[in-house]
This record gives C-alpha cells, sequence and structure tokens, in this order.
C-alpha cells in the first residue's frame, strides 16, 4: 500500500513486511492523514509473518507529527513486546542536529524493537 | 475618513519592507490552506539566499509552528468564515533570521499563556528537549492554554525569543520574535 508525498505529507510504503516513511510532514490535519496510515501499518504487521523492517528518513516535521510519531513508535513497540521482531532505521544527514536529536529521544522509548540511527549522504536526497 | 494613499503612502511601505529586510510578510485570514500555498515561496526565499539547510530548515520550522499557532488560537476570526487573523513575517537581522508574529489572544487565557512562556524561557537546551520529551509522552497539561508543544519545539530551534502582550485596540495582542542563526 503507497500513500504517495503530498506537499506537506511523506511518502508511506507499507508491505506485510516492511514500512518505508519519506519526506517532510507537517499536514493540515494531522489526524486525517495518519488514520488511515496507521491503519494499514495494524493491517500490514498482524498480515506478517516474519521480520517487520521500519525506515524512516524525515527531513522535517511539526510538532503535531511528533505526536503522530510517538504514538506510531509506541504501536510498534506494543507489537514487538508481543512477539514480533520488528527493526526501526532512523535515518538521518550528518549536519542535521534536529533529525539527529528526534531519532536519539523516540528510541529512548523503544528497547523491544531493534534501532539504529543511520547517517545517510545528500546523495539519497 | 480613510486616508487617501498616495505614491508616498507606497513608497513608505516599500522602504519599511527593504529596511527591514523582510523576506515574506502576511497578514490577514490565516488558514492550513492558505498555509500551504505560501510554504513554497518561503522555503524558496530561504534557499535563495546563501544560507546553509539547516538553519533554512530551522526558520522554516518556527514559520510553520508559528503559523499553525495562529490558526489554531488567533481570538480574532473573520467574520463571514471564521478564519483566524493574525500577522507573520520573515525578516533577515544582524543576529540572523527575525521571525514575527502577532495576534489577538482571549484575555482570559493570556495569564496561562504568559505563565508558562516565561517557564519555557528560563530553560536551557538540555531542559527544553527533556520537556519536549515530557509533553510527547504525557501529553498537554489539564488546562491546555498554556504554551504547548509547538513552543517549546519553537524555543529549541531559535537562538533567542521575546514575547510581549500589547493592548491595542481594546485588544490584546500576544507579539513574538524569535531569531534564528
Amino acid at each position: 500500500m503507497i500513500f504517495e508525498a503530498g506537499p506537506r505529507t511523506p511518502l508511506v510504503e507499507l508491505t506485510a513486511s516492511s514500512c518505508l516513511i519519506r519526506g517532510e510532514c507537517y499536514p493540515e490535519n494531522i489526524s486525517e492523514w495518519s488514520e488511515p496510515v496507521l491503519k494499514t501499518l495494524e493491517e500490514c504487521l498482524s498480515q506478517g509473518q516474519g521480520e517487520f523492517k521500519v525506515d524512516i528518513e524525515l527531513y522535517y516535521f511539526n510538532s503535531s507529527s511528533a505526536k503522530f510519531l510517538f504514538d506510531f513508535f509506541e504501536f510498534l513497540e506494543e507489537s514487538a513486546e508481543g512477539g514480533k521482531a520488528i527493526t526501526i532505521n532512523w535515518r538521518y544527514r550528518a549536519e542535521d542536529d534536529t533529525m539527529q536529536e528526534a531519532g536519539e529521544d523516540f528510541e529512548e522509548d523503544l528497547s523491544a524493537c531493534a534501532y539504529n540511527m543511520v547517517l545517510v549522504d545528500d546523495e539519497s536526497k | 475618513m480613510a486616508k487617501k494613499i498616495k505614491s508616498k503612502d507606497t513608497v513608505e511601505l516599500h522602504s519599511f519592507m527593504q529596511d527591514r529586510r523582510t523576506l515574506f510578510c502576511y497578514s490577514g485570514p490565516l488558514t492550513e490552506d492558505l498555509l500551504t500555498t505560501i510554504s513554497n515561496p518561503v522555503k524558496h526565499q530561504l534557499s535563495d539566499k546563501e544560507t546553509e539547510e539547516v538553519v533554512a530548515k530551522r526558520v522554516f520550522g518556527v514559520f510553520i509552528e508559528q503559523a499553525q499557532n495562529i490558526i489554531r488560537y488567533s481570538y480574532k476570526k473573520t467574520k463571514t468564515t471564521g478564519d483566524s487573523i493574525g500577522t507573520i513575517a520573515i525578516s533577515v537581522a544582524d543576529e540572523g533570521f527575525l521571525i514575527e508574529a502577532v495576534n489577538v489572544v482571549d484575555p482570559q487565557k493570556k495569564d496561562v499563556l504568559e505563565a508558562s512562556l516565561v517557564e519555557i524561557s528560563m530553560k536551557d537546551q538540555k531542559e527544553l528537549r527533556e520537556l519536549y520529551k515530557q509533553r510527547l509522552r504525557e501529553g498537554p497539561p489539564e488546562d491546555s492554554a498554556g504554551a504547548g508543544l509547538g513552543f517549546i519545539e519553537m524555543a529549541r530551534r531559535v537562538k533567542k525569543f521575546e514575547f510581549d502582550f500589547v493592548e491595542s485596540d481594546h485588544e490584546a495582542l500576544f507579539v513574538y520574535r524569535g531569531w534564528v542563526s
């Protein structure tokens, strides 16, 4: 399932074994945008058999989106605590302190999920 | 009686914005729809300068948070559509980029907002980061009229910020200035 990127929302690609989120996130209405994404994530996690890999590469997100990301990670953590093998890769660019710190902060509440901070080159833009 | 606007007045407007090195200014009804539209020229303006991308992103971040603050909490609305009214501007100052915002506030909520902003203004980067995480985990306090996640976020991105409450035309104006470099 693909949620195409919008002017203010990231690309989200969900399969039974993966989730990719890439771009910027500051939607007009965060619940309106995130509800179908979270619902699809839930379905994918319950359908999939093996590991679930999450790749997140955000360049910017606003404070309302931070709340969504917190809920998103909380949901993944609950699934991992329930036995699902989940790996999260927080991808960020070297000079981006903001995204690095955000990645570190979200990591604090995740112990059942495997979590990696991944440096990306500018080329990946 | 409305004053007749002449060339000298228009030049005055031009000079004022030039002197202030204004990159962007909007004053009037602000909606999410409009914010989507104006985000592009703002981004463009910021990428035009010899600005580091991370600095441009911080300026943009404060701009979005402040704009959304106006949209959600401005006490002055348009008569027909109920859209929030406010002013937001980005200019170049000696200390970096300056983001300014003005909106009418609910006089009943002014004190709570002021108290929470004073609290935020006294915290250092480390404390702000902790406060942000705490707010994220616990949600807003009982009476959510205080400064929320958005203001904490802004405080983390700016080098410094100042705020004020100004009486103008029997309205209580909230005035914000944040510098990013």
